[in-house]
């Protein structure tokens, strides 16, 4: 047979290089100027960052092999935190889950406790997203992003509806904003012109295209990112943003990691099932270009671990 | 420092070189007037100068103007001494409608021969007598066979049961009004005693989804007398045309629908008829172009199967009809054409508009915009023809927005925004207190929102930003409807209630303009096209002889070309269907160009979807495709929350 020619592409584009943590402990996502681990073709500067998913309070929803797990660590979200970064986290994503109205409805005061807690307790850098709700996010995270001044956190989701003050409030304290689309390109592009018009840079935004878990729309998810990375890579500055994926929600979600009654004796024992679910939705996000993968049990996190470290060896 | 002296007053003053003009105006005592706040975007600081200054390029100013030595004071800067000639508001005013009335639709020219199919015919039957006793019918058909080579002749039962008493009535003058060469033999539609005085009237009809426009027509001499439009009565039953098509599945919707319609071109006749002094039967001919469900709906055809796969109408060229039956208030023998669609979703006005805009002769690559609540596109020339249509809404013709209206007297039509004060400057049809926004308004305010920030790129009406800027009373503030701007206060609108634009009609026009450009875009691909290679733009449509095609760039409805690629056309439709009236030669034509036009189906396209989201964005999310909004962003970096 005779020899095939790898096929190498030069793309006009370079993904940005977002700059994470404080001087502590720096942490750079982003920089590809090629598709997910194609060494042979362009520069990948960074591997792509495993996050962990850290809540404020113990979520008493999460499944049972989920909390048993991280143990008596949930009590407490520094402690958590700290635990995290032993198995090997890249990053932090606290969410203040308890500023949910329908939840503690905690404050700003409340919030910024918990970030100068976890700040003080690990080096790693942090994520800190709010409840979800536009005017708690904003009152929460305004306050996150003043207790956490000088170590460069990223806080989110801003959305179409609801971006500014979080904006202003990364623009005020040098922070990084994550911006969060409803799986589409036309959406994510936009948001990211939104912000960067406010002022921020583009260097300074993470975008969360939203993804889906294995078996429950993973295809569709995966096609928008592709189609973001490649738009990024052929030189649109407003598609370039490194992606972050919230995998470990995504995947415990699904009955397939929490369902242990009435399901076939095919579908095998539930702990192997669920944290292959929660690996392979992961797996699968950062080969279509994610660069933030937020997980959830410790042992996916080794795993995802030791998979991109084979996959960033350049043989 | 360099002199500048201002005309009439002899205002004089001293400034640096590189000065703006209005600067020095403003120093020298003497300022100008400043709608758009200064940046050469409303061309109402239009000054005539002598002298050396530095000249922008603009749109508001023809190349005659500019060598005339016109130039905006808001962008030219003072180079050395100059004369500079302030007008008088009314030589302002002359300049401006000037300028603009050249970028206008050209004037209504027949430019085929005058061959209608409907004729008056003048005859002399010979008496009878004992030795020709012929029947009447045969005497009147040898009298055409002679002097007309009309061979074979249909006549209508009413008309034969009259025969014999009209015949007899001016002894045996009469004048025949005849259908012919539709394809069949001749059809008599009217005997009038005597020899007919004054015009043989007919009437050319635009059946748009939102507005219809009646044109009266001598026949005669082939010119158009006048025109009268309205909103179509339909729109009670639904804004689009599916939900029309949803509307006439309903128990009697069909039949009411097809009355509404009727009613509406009814009304319209009834108005004509009355200027005019004349009586709505003494119209003979009505050729009718529409998009064809309102053709369908115009016949009472049942219209459930262009909705449904895979969007089949009962016909496409339609047969040649009598007047009575369709239930139309002209002679109820009058003879009624419908001109051939396309496809379900290209229809008659769409064939219409390429012929009346020349489209079918262009040697090269051309763009044909027909804008109404359906956005039909051709796009091609003499060898080749491709359309594409898209569901826009009718908010460009003033429906489904708040404060909407038709472009008639009382409508806002240009908007202006202050880009230091967020203060609109409006310019209203006709002299009167404004009563709502037409689409060009709409247009003109929207792009000016969007560069001055009072909208954000996303199309959010940005109250906080506003409020903060405006100092005492804001132009912005939260309604019934979310958001709104207000255009005019309640005390200078003759409704007595604010005029504004809120979310949702922004969210309308955002959704209109995208529908368009997407189907542009998804057209241009599939023929592998790129819309740069775009020679001329014909825009068409009655909503299109209005539009600033500038302000229309800035918000993304038209492709960032220059401007003088595009022409406006007026309304394409009406005048096709006007040309076929008058001309047979234009009405084969309209056949042919019809049966050329290759459909493409956007449903069964999934990029529309893409390029539609796309377009959702202002002025798109691709905005390196518009580089001459971008830079104009970029210059109103600092003023606007945009930049």
């Amino acid at each position: 047979m005779p020899p095939v020619e790898t096929p190498v592409e030069k793309w006009a584009g370079k993904i940005h290089e977002v700059n994470l943590g404080g001087d502590a402990r720096r942490l750079v996502v982003g920089g590809e100027t090629t598709l997910p681990f194609l060494h042979f073709e362009g520069a990948i500067p960074h591997p792509p960052a495993v996050a962990v998913e850290v809540q404020d309070r113990p979520p008493a929803s999460w499944a049972p092999e989920l909390r048993a797990s991280w143990g008596e660590a949930m009590e407490d979200p520094a402690s958590w935190a700290k635990k995290a970064v032993e198995y090997g986290a890249d990053l932090i994503v606290l969410y203040l889950s308890s500023a949910h109205p329908d939840d503690q409805n905690t404050g700003p005061q409340e919030a910024k406790k918990t970030v100068t807690r976890v700040l003080s307790t690990v080096d790693a850098p942090l994520i800190i997203l709010g409840p979800g709700i536009a005017e708690k996010d904003n009152e929460v995270l305004v306050a996150a992003a003043e207790a956490a001044a000088g170590r460069r956190v990223a806080l989110g989701f801003c959305e179409q509806k609801n971006y500014r003050t979080i904006i202003a409030a990364c623009m005020a304290n040098n922070h990084v904003a994550v911006a969060k689309t409803p799986v589409e390109i036309n959406l994510a592009k936009q948001l990211n012109i939104l912000i960067c018009d406010m002022g921020l840079a583009p260097d300074s935004i993470l975008m969360d295209p939203t993804t889906g878990a294995l078996g429950y729309g993973l295809e569709y998810t995966y096609s928008v990112m592709e189609r973001l990375r490649l738009a990024g890579l052929q030189g649109d500055k407003m598609a370039a943003m490194p992606m972050f994926c919230t995998v470990g929600e995504e995947a415990w979600r699904q009955k397939e990691a929490r369902a242990t009654e009435g399901i076939p004796a095919a579908w095998g024992d539930i702990a192997t099932r669920a944290l292959r679910w929660e690996e392979l939705t992961a797996m699968t996000l950062l080969l279509a270009g994610a660069d933030v993968v937020v997980l959830r049990h410790p042992q996916v996190v080794q795993r995802i671990k030791a998979t991109i470290q084979k996959l960033m060896t350049k043989e | 420092m360099v002199k500048v002296t201002f005309l009439p007053s002899l205002a004089t003053t001293a400034v640096p070189v590189g000065t703006l003009l209005v600067d020095a105006a403003a120093e020298a005592g003497v300022p100008l007037e400043m709608p758009c706040g200064g940046q050469g975007r409303c061309g109402r600081c239009q000054v005539k100068v002598e002298g050396k200054v530095s000249r922008r390029e603009n749109l508001h100013l023809t190349p005659q103007q500019i060598k005339e030595g016109w130039v905006l004071a808001c962008v030219a800067r003072v180079m050395g001494d100059a004369s500079v000639t302030i007008p008088s508001r009314r030589e302002q005013e002359k300049v401006i409608i000037e300028s603009a009335a050249s970028r206008k639709a050209a004037a209504l020219r027949p430019e085929w021969p005058i061959h209608p199919i409907v004729r008056q015919i003048y005859l002399e039957l010979p008496h009878p007598t004992l030795e020709d006793n012929a029947s009447d019918l045969e005497r009147l058909r040898r009298v055409l066979t002679q002097q007309e080579g009309i061979a074979d002749l249909r006549v209508p039962l009413p008309l034969l049961q009259r025969m014999a008493t009209l015949l007899r009535q001016e002894e045996y003058r009469v004048t025949a009004i005849l259908e012919t060469d539709t394809g069949a033999s001749a059809r008599l539609l009217d005997l009038i005693p005597g020899r007919k005085e004054g015009p043989l009237w007919a009437c050319a009809v635009d059946i748009g989804t939102t507005t219809i426009w009646v044109y009266l027509v001598n026949l005669l001499n082939g010119r158009l007398v006048d025109q009268a439009a309205s909103f179509n009565k339909q729109i009670s039953c639904g804004e689009d045309v599916i939900s029309r098509i949803v509307y006439s599945q309903r128990g009697q919707g069909l039949a009411h629908l097809q009355h509404l319609v009727v009613e509406t071109i009814n009304d319209l006749l009834a108005e004509l008829a009355q200027r005019h002094s004349l009586d709505t039967a003494q119209i003979y001919e009505m050729v009718a172009a529409g998009n064809t469900i309102m053709t369908h709906l115009f016949l009472g055809l049942p219209s459930r199967n262009l909705r449904e796969e895979p969007y089949v109408p009962t016909a496409t060229s339609f047969p040649p009809l009598v007047a009575g039956e369709v239930g139309l208030n002209v002679n109820p023998l009058a003879a009624v054409h419908c001109l051939p669609a396309v496809a379900a979703y290209v229809g008659g006005d769409i064939s219409a508009g390429v012929l009346s805009s020349g489209l079918h002769k262009k040697e090269n690559l051309t763009l044909f915009l027909d804008v109404g609540t359906n956005g039909e596109i051709v796009l091609g020339n003499a060898e080749w023809l491709m359309t594409c249509a898209c569901s826009a809404g009718p908010a460009f013709e003033g429906a489904g927005v708040a404060c909407g209206m038709r472009a008639t007297a009382g409508a806002i039509d240009d908007v202006r925004v202050n880009s230091l004060t967020l203060e609109p400057t409006i310019k209203v049809m006709g002299n009167v207190a404004p009563r709502g926004i037409c689409g060009s308004g709409m247009i003109s305010a929207l792009a000016e929102m969007l560069i001055t920030g009072v909208v954000t790129k996303a199309g959010r009406i940005d109250v906080d930003w506003v409020t903060e800027r405006m100092a005492g009373r804001s132009r912005a503030r939260v309604g019934d409807h979310g958001p709104e701007y207000v255009l005019v206060w309640a005390k200078d609108s003759a409704t007595g209630q604010d005029i504004l634009l809120n979310q949702v009609d922004i969210d309308n026009l955002v959704r209109t303009k995208g529908a368009i450009y997407a189907g542009i875009r998804v057209l241009a691909q599939s023929i592998g096209i790129d819309l740069s290679q775009v020679e001329e733009v014909l825009i068409g449509g009655a909503f299109g002889q209005h539009i600033n095609i500038e302000e229309a760039i800035q918000i993304g409805l038209l492709p960032d070309l220059p401007w003088e690629k595009f022409k406006f056309m007026g309304n394409t439709s009406a005048r096709g269907a006007y040309y076929a009236l008058i001309s047979r030669q234009a009405r084969s034509k309209v056949k042919e160009i019809a049966s050329k036009m290759t459909y493409k189906e956007l449903i069964a396209d999934n990029t529309f979807m893409n390029e539609f989201t796309s377009a959702l964005f202002l002025p798109h999310t691709q905005l390196e495709d518009f580089p001459t909004v971008k830079a104009l962003l970029r210059d109103h970096q600092g003023t606007g929350i945009n930049a």
